[in-house]
């Protein structure tokens, strides 16, 4: 029972890492249905980003009290505001003009963007994984037989908090609304008197950011990082976002999450089951897509007529 | 996988390079004094005479870019060689001299590269054996030219099992299949898995759980280990394979945490999984338990990537530790001396491997009355080499090439620090 118990928690706390990604992920598509496959780089530039922070602070090890806040807080900033921008420039230098183009061509121009963003990190940084420091003291506590490390929690929760702002953002506020509307009809929403340019490039700001922020947790989470890592995660956070139903801001945290708990479930339960989580993921990617279509929660595109 | 087995033979060059900082820097400084020496020694080292008179003996090493800081150090033990060679006196008037040709094509070692140089000396007739390549992907490329040529090749760097062993080796062996041109005078990527389990069973480890990356090197090393574990006496709990870019292996741990290891074992490199697993296993409670892996845990980005967890950790290299080995003084001594730099971790055994076919061709002198011997003469001298005695110990070829003195060294990191802490000689 403990193993279950610690692997739900593993579980739980991978999959927390992959909603952090499939957020900003979802939300993109949700309003221009581009899938941006640049996305995940985006999130490792975050990491990388966050650790030209810390390094230039001096930060090398645990911090605490009050200089935690602030640097954790002038980290994260900084990150989400770098990535923030580097997303809207892609949108504005390689997707704006792809706008009315076929379908395909945003697609490929995305996975261009993406090995772009890989080796210019590549240049940056070395081919070599990197070692993040571990500034947020990571205390382990124990329930029973269940080890869980604060930072597990962290994630959890950081991927809740940032799950329901992006729900508040996009149903509460006029930009939202705005946002919602170009998903809807660009040019029905350009005639009511909404900016498509600027919705669309608040859109790519705002996911870019997310995964700015994802990017300085897996730093933390994992205390490494290198300039491939934006490859699995991204596919990952994909899967996760297609699973709870693409555009579906909460569909993607629950696919995050289900992913999380399938891999740590198949890699106990199944004899030389780590080197299956893959066939295993994506086989219930599979099976869920084959009786409902628009994934687990519905994609979030149904004012569409 | 040609890449990948040429990721081996690089990473083992800098492994060994890495264990101590001051070995590398030295190196660099070889690599800047000496460049200069090297790139013109075609020339220049044959002495004045008639050029009927020399015998030259061909060195394929990287010598520029990033692979001179191992390629020199390389370079130097074959000229130490040849210098000794002639101020002992040659019989017949004749004099050695080395040439000396670089790999590298833009900054790193290329087998196309190597195939152009060892051409060259197929072509030149004076060149009568040869020492190289460095890098096993340069080796695949060279045997058949010098399988074909009957030019005897020693390489003291390559440690894949395929250029030697099986099918694979086999393969390569294009013009003779029955004669085998290419030796090497270290051991195999396949005798660390052996090592290894040798090592954990005197240390009084009773149960592994392993790990693999699922490549061609970690797999077969974590194989190797598994088979040789149980056959030691141990048992093994649990084998499992990495998924390709998995970068989360707590659920892993967790579960071989719950099977009360004494141990892990991991087979692969730092990059494809080495350095994070480590890392990880203080998340999954497993903080003070004792990590194994072969050569491709063996460098700094280990160190740094698993930080504090590094510490406890052990690895297996497939080569003597010079520095620790009495037959290798002598050597060290007259090498600091003739380049006022340390020695790099396959300078003995480049100085070995020339020294070995010096011995062949004065044998094929002798044989002869004095008479420039063929290369197929000196081929056969060289795969006859027994207990030939050298820095490294003593020497000899088994009939597939390899070192019949199959040395391992087994490092542990202790205070961030790879430390030399026992040798393991799989002489069979």
């Amino acid at each position: 029972m403990d193993i279950f118990l610690q692997q739900l928690v593993n579980g739980l706390s991978l999959g927390g890492i992959y909603a952090l990604i499939a957020l900003g992920y979802t939300m993109v598509y949700g309003i221009i249905e581009l899938i941006n496959f640049a996305h995940g780089d985006i999130y490792t530039l975050g990491t990388f980003v966050s650790l030209a922070v810390l390094l230039g602070l001096g930060v090398s090890g645990e911090v605490h009290g009050f200089t935690l806040v602030w640097v954790v807080l002038l980290t994260i900033v900084t990150a989400m505001l770098l990535c923030g921008i580097v997303g809207v420039l892609i949108e504005r230098l390689a997707y704006r003009r792809l706008r009315n183009a076929p379908r395909l061509a945003p697609l490929i121009t995305a996975i261009g963007v993406s090995f772009i963003l890989e080796n210019a990190m590549q240049l940056w940084r070395g081919p070599t994984p990197i070692a993040f420091p571990a500034v947020i003291p990571n205390p382990s506590l124990q329930f029973g037989g269940v080890e869980i490390a604060a930072k597990q929690i962290l994630v959890v929760v950081l991927a809740f908090v940032m799950m329901a702002g992006l729900q508040l953002f996009i149903y509460r506020t006029k930009m939202g609304k705005a946002m919602r509307a170009t998903a809807q009809d660009r040019d029905a929403a350009q005639l009511m008197g909404i900016n498509i340019n600027t919705t669309i490039a608040l859109t790519f700001l705002i996911g870019s950011a997310l995964a700015g922020a994802a990017g300085f947790i897996s730093g933390v989470y994992y205390q490494s990082t290198w300039f491939f890592n934006g490859f699995e995660a991204g596919l990952k956070a994909f899967t996760a976002a297609v699973l709870g139903g693409i555009g579906n801001v909460a569909g993607a945290m629950l696919g995050g999450f289900v992913i999380g708990l399938v891999e740590a479930f198949a890699t106990q339960f199944i004899p030389q089951g780590a080197q299956w989580t893959n066939v295993v993921v994506f086989s219930v990617l599979v099976l869920v897509l084959v009786f409902r279509p628009s994934g687990l929660l519905g994609e979030a595109l149904p004012e569409k007529v | 996988m040609t890449d990948k087995k040429e990721v081996f033979g690089m990473r083992f060059g800098q492994t060994a390079g890495g264990c101590a900082a001051a070995v590398l820097v030295a190196a660099m400084l070889a690599a800047c004094t000496s460049s200069s020496t090297s790139s013109q020694s075609s020339s220049t080292s044959a002495p004045a005479g008639s050029n009927g008179t020399v015998i030259k003996i061909g060195v394929e090493l990287p010598l520029s870019g990033g692979d001179a800081a191992n390629g020199i150090p390389t370079n130097n033990g074959v000229l130490l060689a040849v210098e000794e060679a002639n101020k002992a006196g040659v019989p017949g008037g004749f004099t050695f001299a080395d040439d000396s040709l670089d790999d590298a094509v833009q900054g790193a070692h290329d087998p196309a590269q190597g195939a152009q140089n060892t051409k060259n000396f197929i072509s030149d007739s004076a060149v009568l054996a040869m020492v190289g390549p460095f890098n096993s992907n340069v080796a695949k490329a060279e045997i058949p030219l010098t399988n074909d040529a009957e030019l005897a090749e020693i390489s003291p760097s390559n440690t894949n099992p395929g250029l030697t062993l099986g099918d694979d080796a086999k393969k390569l062996r294009t013009s003779h299949p029955d004669i085998d041109s290419y030796f090497r005078v270290c051991t195999t990527d396949d005798k660390q898995g052996a090592a290894g389990a040798q090592f954990a069973r005197k240390l009084g480890f009773k149960k592994v759980f392993i790990v693999d990356d699922n490549e061609t090197y970690g797999k077969g090393l974590a194989d190797v280990f598994d088979a040789a574990f149980r056959k030691a006496g141990g048992s093994v709990l649990g084998h499992e394979h990495l998924t390709k870019n998995q970068q989360d292996f707590k659920a892993l741990l967790t579960k071989a945490h719950s099977l009360g290891p004494d141990f892990i074992y991991y087979g692969g490199t730092t990059v494809t999984g080495g350095g994070l697993l480590r890392k990880q296993m203080a998340d999954a409670g497993m903080g003070s338990i004792p990590y194994v892996g072969g050569d491709g845990i063996s460098d700094d980005t280990f160190l740094k990537q698993a930080g504090s967890m590094a510490n406890n950790s052990y690895y297996t290299v497939a080569a003597p530790e010079a520095s620790k080995l009495a037959s290798a003084k002598g050597f060290i001594a007259a090498y600091k001396a003739k380049f006022k730099s340390d020695v790099g971790p396959y300078s003995a055994n480049a100085y070995t491997a020339a020294k070995i076919e010096i011995a062949a061709i004065l044998k094929a002198l002798q044989a002869d009355g004095n008479k420039l011997p063929t290369r197929a003469e000196v081929r056969k001298n060289v795969a006859a080499t027994k207990n030939f005695v050298s820095p490294i110990g003593n020497v000899g070829f088994d009939a597939n090439g390899d070192t019949t003195a199959p040395i391992l060294s087994i490092y542990k990191i202790s205070g961030g620090k790879a430390q030399f802490v026992d040798q393991i000689n799989l002489k069979t």
